[in-house]
């Protein structure tokens, strides 16, 4: 058991900043995603894990959806709605999030078999990262309560600077 | 032997820590889920002979460029009351390496995938369930551009603890199943050959074949290990409209012959299932129309064995997945067709359409903060003839109709009708129970930090054990800490209290809940596949985290 731990702190010695791994999901077309491409645009973003089914996902992404364009005119960032929701609900996911008209203001991506999620080690939804413009994560945060949004955009406003 | 296992995880967390110094990096999470169970005589619960369960994961994965490494370890101390009984002890569930390049990857260990829908073929984790069919083998991916996407892959089903036993002396010592799948997936985007700009055209295809070993018996009678299944598919989408169709065929299975005197044991079955979903999003309006129809789909990793993790494909209930406490008494369970007795159902047909439209801020009916509505309609029978679509006995009928609107800037409100109707014998009568239910739910923002939120429900029925009413109460106090103390009571018949309280704290990434609370028998469902669990009354402590 001493030497499980020793190398345990050892291991925990070496975590550098985690970044976004490459994986494949699908976008609002159906069309395969390398979610590495999320990149390439060299801003900010903030990627938020949610499904259909979960209640505080919805009211976390409808806040910022509400405060977004408030927000944009203090910081320069994208918002990627990542749904972790299974085949059977991914046209369901789609219609949802249009109805909800977060179509028009985040990147919607669809994780059907939560590859991306376990990459990223989201065990529960909602989780919320914070990705800077040379792709480290760093903020993250689970769960949501009504006011989370504002220690999420401070987040968003340092990473933008 | 668990010297054995620490030893073996400590040189892989070690390997791990150097190379992770050289440029790569870490990340990892931990779950525990852990219960103290009491005795209740209003609810008929018993508590285990040790009254505790606690499940418990690891996961640990490390990325290097194209590299990519990671293990989880999945311990059950034991597990919690109505887990599947495979998952017991301690053990490394899952290993694998992954090289990812450009336009290929190959993976050796433990990996997760899906063809198509998952009718034919789905391996995936859901801890809500207990269910992680994980295959340990191999994979290989390959794309051109973003015209062909081809994946191959073989191994072994993970039922139970996972790869390596902690029941015999060799730690690594492959125990999973003796069942096998090998199996091939191509997509081919059509409109992305021709360079078609605003519209989408896939056609994919996959082929499974799977070794399950069978009974001298079904030897006898001309049964076979290997079955072999296929599936077609077509995915389109232009300017907010799409139509994607799927059409399985599973390949032969057997079940056991209730009517003997024939002087056949079992009886040979063709799987087979059809998927249609159509429908347009844009505008603020999101339409779907799903279509499906399933005949012995039911896919085993082992059989005779009826654990809600003993699957190998996806066959979720196409219809709204409900959270509020009164709308979850009677989820519907899709039926891949049964024999019970002399009832002989080959499976289901029916479809849904859901329907989403967001009032714009500023029209007549969204005001000042806009207004979103929602409504669905589910629909599922029997097979009355089989190889037709002809529906028999009504399975599950739902209609809701959900409206949610913003008041004012601190009060927004939630309003949900739900009308049910189930039939508990698996459609071999035609009865059923209609339930109506009804939710409020109302959330008031008093401060930016400081919020409420009540839950008002109210499900009315004539049969079963009559009416119900519940509510919940949550305080939130950003952005950390939330309470919540809920009540369910069936006034109508048993006159039996459900209440529940806890509280959480969550910083960063890191989730700590404690609850305490009666909780029915029933269904626990997620990704719409439902395990039933027993009643139970106890403590409740939750940690989630990840690094």
């Amino acid at each position: 058991m001493r030497t499980f731990l020793l190398t345990l702190a050892l291991f925990v010695s070496a975590l550098a900043a985690a970044q976004v791994p490459s994986v494949t999901v699908e976008n609002a077309k159906g069309e395969a995603f390398d979610t590495e491409a999320l990149l390439e645009d060299g801003t900010p973003m903030i990627i938020s894990f949610w499904s259909t089914s979960c209640k505080p996902c919805i009211r976390e992404l409808d806040a910022v959806y509400d405060a977004l364009p408030d927000w944009l005119e203090e910081a320069d960032f994208r918002v990627v709605a990542v749904s972790t929701d299974d085949s059977r609900l991914l046209a369901k996911a789609k219609s949802f999030a249009e109805g909800r008209g977060w179509g028009e203001d985040f990147v919607l991506l669809f994780d059907k078999n939560q590859d991306f999620m376990r990459a990223m080690n989201v065990s529960v939804v909602p989780h919320v990262f914070v990705v800077d413009a040379k792709g480290k994560i760093v903020y993250s945060h689970t769960s949501y309560v009504p006011g989370n949004e504002i220690e999420l955009f401070e987040a968003i406003k340092k990473s933008s600077k | 032997m668990k010297r054995t296992i620490l030893l073996l995880v400590s040189a892989a967390f070690a390997c791990i820590s150097l190379s992770a110094q050289e440029g790569g990096y870490v990340t990892g999470s931990f779950e525990t889920t852990d219960h103290f169970y009491f005795d209740d005589e209003k609810t008929g619960a018993m508590s285990p002979e040790d009254r505790f369960g606690s499940n418990n994961y690891l996961k640990l994965d490390y990325y290097n460029g194209k590299f990519t490494a990671g293990i989880q370890m999945e311990g059950y101390l034991p597990a919690t009351v109505g887990y599947p009984s495979e998952l017991s002890g301690i053990n490394l569930s899952n290993i694998y390496a992954t090289w990812k390049d450009d336009d290929f990857s190959v993976t050796a260990g433990t990996f997760y995938d899906q063809f198509g829908s998952g009718l034919l073929f789905r391996s995936w984790e859901d801890r809500a369930l207990g269910l992680n069919n994980a295959v340990m083998g191999a994979r290989f991916t390959y794309n051109y551009k973003d015209v062909v996407a081809f994946k191959a892959l073989w191994g072994l089903p993970r039922f139970g603890m996972g790869v390596f036993t902690n029941n015999t002396k060799n730690p690594l010592t492959v125990t999973n199943t003796e069942t096998q799948v090998r199996g091939a997936d191509l997509s081919f985007a059509l409109s992305n050959l021709l360079g078609w700009n605003s519209t989408y055209l896939a056609l994919e295809g996959s082929v499974l074949s799977k070794y399950q070993p069978i009974s001298i018996d079904l030897i006898d009678e001309g049964g076979k290990p290997n079955t072999f299944g296929y599936s077609a598919r077509a995915n389109f989408e232009s300017e907010g409209f799409f139509a994607k169709a799927e059409w399985v065929g599973a390949g032969d299975k057997y079940y056991s012959n209730p009517d003997i005197s024939s002087g056949e044991w079992y009886l040979k079955k063709k799987g087979n299932a059809q998927l249609l979903e159509l429908g347009y999003n844009g505008r603020g309006l999101g339409v779907t129309l799903t279509g499906r129809r399933l005949e012995w789909m039911d896919s085993k990793i082992i059989s005779g064995n009826s654990s809600t993790s003993n699957m190998m494909n996806y066959i979720p209930a196409m219809c709204t997945q409900y959270t509020y406490m009164l709308t979850t008494h009677h989820p519907y369970n899709a039926q891949t067709g049964n024999i019970i007795g002399s009832f002989i159902n080959p499976g289901e047909v029916g479809g849904q359409i859901d329907a989403f439209y967001n009032f714009r801020r500023g029209t007549k009916l969204g005001g000042k903060r806009g207004m979103r509505v929602h409504a669905n309609f589910s629909t599922y029978y029997t097979i009355a003839e089989e190889g037709t679509a002809k529906p028999g006995n009504l399975l599950f009928r739902d209609f809701s109709l959900d409206v949610e609107r913003q008041w004012t800037k601190q009060f927004k409100m939630l309003f949900l009708y739900s009308l049910q109707q189930y039939n508990e014998s698996y459609g071999a009568n035609p009865d059923y129970m209609t339930q109506n239910i009804f939710v409020a739910d109302l959330l008031y923002k008093w401060t930016s930090t400081f919020s409420t939120r009540l839950e008002l429900q109210y499900l009315q029925t004539k049969q079963d054990k009559k009416d119900w009413m519940a509510a919940l109460l949550e305080v939130n106090f950003a952005p950390h800490w939330s309470i919540f103390a809920s009540d369910m009571f069936n006034h109508g018949s048993t006159k039996v209290h459900y209440y529940n309280a806890g509280v959480s704290y969550a910083k960063s990434r890191t989730r700590v809940a404690l609850g305490y609370g009666r909780y029915k028998a029933g269904y626990i469902c997620s990704g719409g596949v439902c395990r039933n669990i027993p009643a139970y009354t106890g403590a409740n402590l939750t940690v989630t985290t990840s690094f």
